[in-house]
Parts: structure tokens; sequence; C-alpha cells
């Protein structure tokens, strides 16, 4: 992972940690809190200027909204790339498979339609520039 | 007045020549024909205009079209070793990611794996309505912190949200040992009899398993309790065997008291012992250690 990227996880887990120890000492209050209370709401306050400041360095970095999707679900987000990577070997597997089908395709019509049409099929294979005597 | 008679009868002439060009509504000039993009080449083809407008194929063949060029990179090239992805490609599909995104961010508190949709919490909405922004973070003075002072005590129930992480699978050890336990338990009351309780009827079976989901916590806390008791329980048993404990001889009795087989026994022998009485001296001791060998030996027999 990049140097940007790594600076803002830890800046944003640190946030979170403060955000964390906000709610323990709310959620049972005591008055001699306070000050430790105001003290981590300017923390808060200071995190959010340190992410501020590194979102510059981030500006480069595009995520798909798809990521979105899964995350909003709950789901690792690995499984996304995971599936981004299966869909396109699939794809790539499809399409070569139709490529090679086109290619043996047309080399079984040329046979065929040299064997009906020699001069014609002769004339179209120069035409093209192809060598005569390869097999398409 | 003959010219535009003659004219009129043209007129009438054109309109009644089906299938003519005269006949359409352009007149004697090509009909417009909706143009396609083709991609796929051009066409070798010339145009004459003039009078005659024609379109001359001057290609060998009809639609006989240019190929497209040659490119180097297609579909049925290895696009992974291509983009040199084939390690990543491995490491994702070997290695098994679990479903959660907790398992992605292990340091994260509280419940993340629930969906954004519940509490509102999603990246969609924040996309869709992007919060107001740019403005200046500035620390909050004395006068503005004031606006944070709270009353002191618990939250109210309401507004109290679990931080517990969620409950992990180890559970299921739990729940073997569980049935492991009760099952031991039911099988070997022997003299202990209704002395011990048995622990979590419900427990074992699949029927328990249902029980135990909905309670896991008081089962929890039921069974802390029945372990304390146990193992005060042994160690009043290892206090009992011990022949210098002077209440030994009082639990054997009280113990023999409980099986009913052994009471009308220990009625007898109530008087023999006295479990209230203070062992004093050696002999006593001696004595006492006597009389617990005849009665085990009566009773064994």
């Amino acid at each position: 992972m990049s140097a940007p990227l790594e600076n803002l996880e830890n800046q944003l887990e640190l946030f979170v940690e403060n955000i964390r120890q906000v709610k323990i000492i709310v959620s049972d209050f005591q008055p001699q809190g306070q000050s430790v209370l105001n003290q981590k709401i300017n923390s808060i306050v200071q995190g959010l200027q340190e992410i501020d400041k590194l979102k510059s360095q981030v500006q480069d970095v595009h995520v798909p909204l798809e990521v979105f999707e899964y995350i909003d679900e709950g789901r690792n987000p690995q499984l996304y790339t995971k599936d981004c990577m299966e869909k396109a070997l699939n794809k790539n597997e499809q399409v070569k498979g139709k490529i090679d089908s086109y290619r043996k395709f047309r080399a079984h019509l040329l046979e065929e339609l040299s064997q009906v049409f020699p001069n014609e099929t002769m004339k179209y294979r120069t035409s093209r520039g192809d060598d005569v005597n390869r097999i398409p | 007045m003959s010219e535009s008679f003659t004219i009129q009868v043209a007129d009438s002439l054109r309109r009644f020549e089906p299938n003519s060009p005269r006949s359409s509504p352009r007149g004697n000039r090509s009909p417009v024909v909706p143009r396609q993009q083709d991609s796929t080449g051009t066409l070798k083809t010339t145009i004459s205009l003039g009078k005659t407008p024609t379109i001359v194929h001057t290609g060998p063949f009809y639609l006989h079209k240019e190929l497209p060029g040659d490119t180097d990179l297609t579909g049925a090239t290895n696009l992974m070793a291509h983009y040199n992805l084939e390690h990543s490609y491995n490491k994702f599909s070997g290695k098994k990611f679990k479903d959660s995104l907790s398992s992605f961010l292990p340091g994260l508190p509280g419940m993340i794996d629930t969906p954004g949709n519940t509490d509102n919490s999603s990246l969609r909405s924040i996309i869709e309505k992007p919060p107001i922004g740019g403005k200046e973070l500035a620390f909050l003075n004395s006068s503005q912190l004031a606006g944070f002072r709270l009353h002191p005590g618990p939250l109210p129930e309401q507004y109290q949200t679990s931080s517990l992480a969620p409950l992990k699978k180890k559970q299921k050890h739990k729940k073997h040992k569980k049935s492991s336990e009760i099952s031991i338990q039911e099988t070997g009351a022997g003299i202990a009899g209704p002395g011990i309780g048995v622990v979590g009827e419900g427990g074992a079976g699949s029927g328990g398993e249902s029980y135990e989901k909905k309670h896991k916590k008081q089962k929890r806390h039921e069974d802390e309790k029945d372990r304390k008791k146990k193992k005060k329980e042994k160690k009043k048993k290892k206090q009992k065997h011990s022949p210098e404990h002077p209440g030994a001889s009082a639990s054997i009795v009280t113990v023999f008291f409980q099986n009913e087989d052994a009471a009308f026994l220990g009625e007898a022998f109530a008087d023999v012992i006295q479990p209230d009485e203070k062992l004093h001296g050696d002999d006593e001791l001696e004595a006492n250690r006597k009389r617990k060998r005849n009665i085990q030996k009566e009773l064994s027999f």
C-alpha cells in the first residue's frame, strides 16, 4: 500500500479510536470527566483537520462505485476484487472462444467456397493479400 | 389556357401513375435512405453524379470492404498475463476470504457487519447527498465547549447501543462441552443423588440448541454458578474423606442419610455418632475411625 494511503488509514484509525473513547465517557458520564470530554472533542477536531490535510495526497485514487455496494452490505471489499478478476477471466475466455470460432468458420467457409467458386475465391484472397497457399 | 390545361393533365397523370418516380413525393430525386454508420470498413464504391446519379461498386465483390487494422491485443490473448496480474489473480482466487467486513477491518470497534441501510450509515447516501463541507475546521473555545456539559449518570436504555463485538463461533465448543458435562452428570448420579442438581435440563439435544440461542447469557451465569458449586462440593468431599477433619464423620453419615436405602442404617447409628460433638484427644479419634470402618463394612454387605 502506498504511503499516503497508509497515513490516511492510520489517521482514520486514530479518529475512530477517539470517537470510541468519547462514546465510553458519555455512556456513563461523571462530572470529573468533563475536562477529559472537552479534550477529546478538541482532539476530534484535530483529527478532522489532519484527515483534511491528507485528502490532497489521495486525489488520484479512484474507487469504483460497486465497492461501495459491497461495503454497504457489510461484505468484504476484497471479494469485489476477486469477483472482478473472475469476471474478467471469464469474459476473456468467452471472447477467445468467439474469436476462435469465427476463425474456424472463416477457414471452413473459404475451403468450401474454393471448392465451389475457385476463381472467385482466388480473386478474393489475392485482393485481401492473403497467401493463396496458406490455410486460413 | 391550353398550357395550363396541359399542366393540369400532366399533374393528374402523375397522381394516377403508380410506382413511378413522378408519383413519388420527392419527384425524380433519389429516395432518402437513412444513413447507417458502418464501422466495419470503407465500402469500395464510386458515386457518379449528374442527371442519373448512380452508385457503382468498384471493388471486385459486392459489399467488399476494407478490413479493420490488425491489433496486437485482442480477446484471444491472455489478458491476465499481458497486464501482469497472474500473481494477484492466484492470490485472490487461492485465498479464502471471509464474507464479513469485520474480517477486512478487524481493528474497527462495534458492529460493522450490519447493512448501511438499517442505521442510515451507507456510503451510497454520502454519494447521493454529500454533506456540506468546505468550511474551516476550528477548535472549540470554552464558551462553545460549555454546550457539551452533560448530566452525570448512564445513558437511557433507548440510546444505549451494544458495543460488544459479534458473538464468535468458538461457542460451539462450549456447547459440546456443556452437552458432555450434562451426559456425565445424568449417568453418574450415584450416591450424590439430589444433593447435587442436574445442570440445564434443556441443554442437551436439539431442543436445547434453540433454548441456548435465545438465552445464552443466562446459561453462562448458570453454568458459572454450577461450576462453583461443583468445586465447593469437590472440596467438601475431599475434606470429608480426610480422617483428620472433625466434620468428616458427620458428612459421611449425612450422605448415607440422603440415600434412601441406607436411611434406616443412618437412623440406627445416629446415636452412635453425634456429629455435633467435638473430638478431643487421640483416643476418641481412633474410636471414631473404628466405628466408621464398621459401618462401612455393614453397608457394603
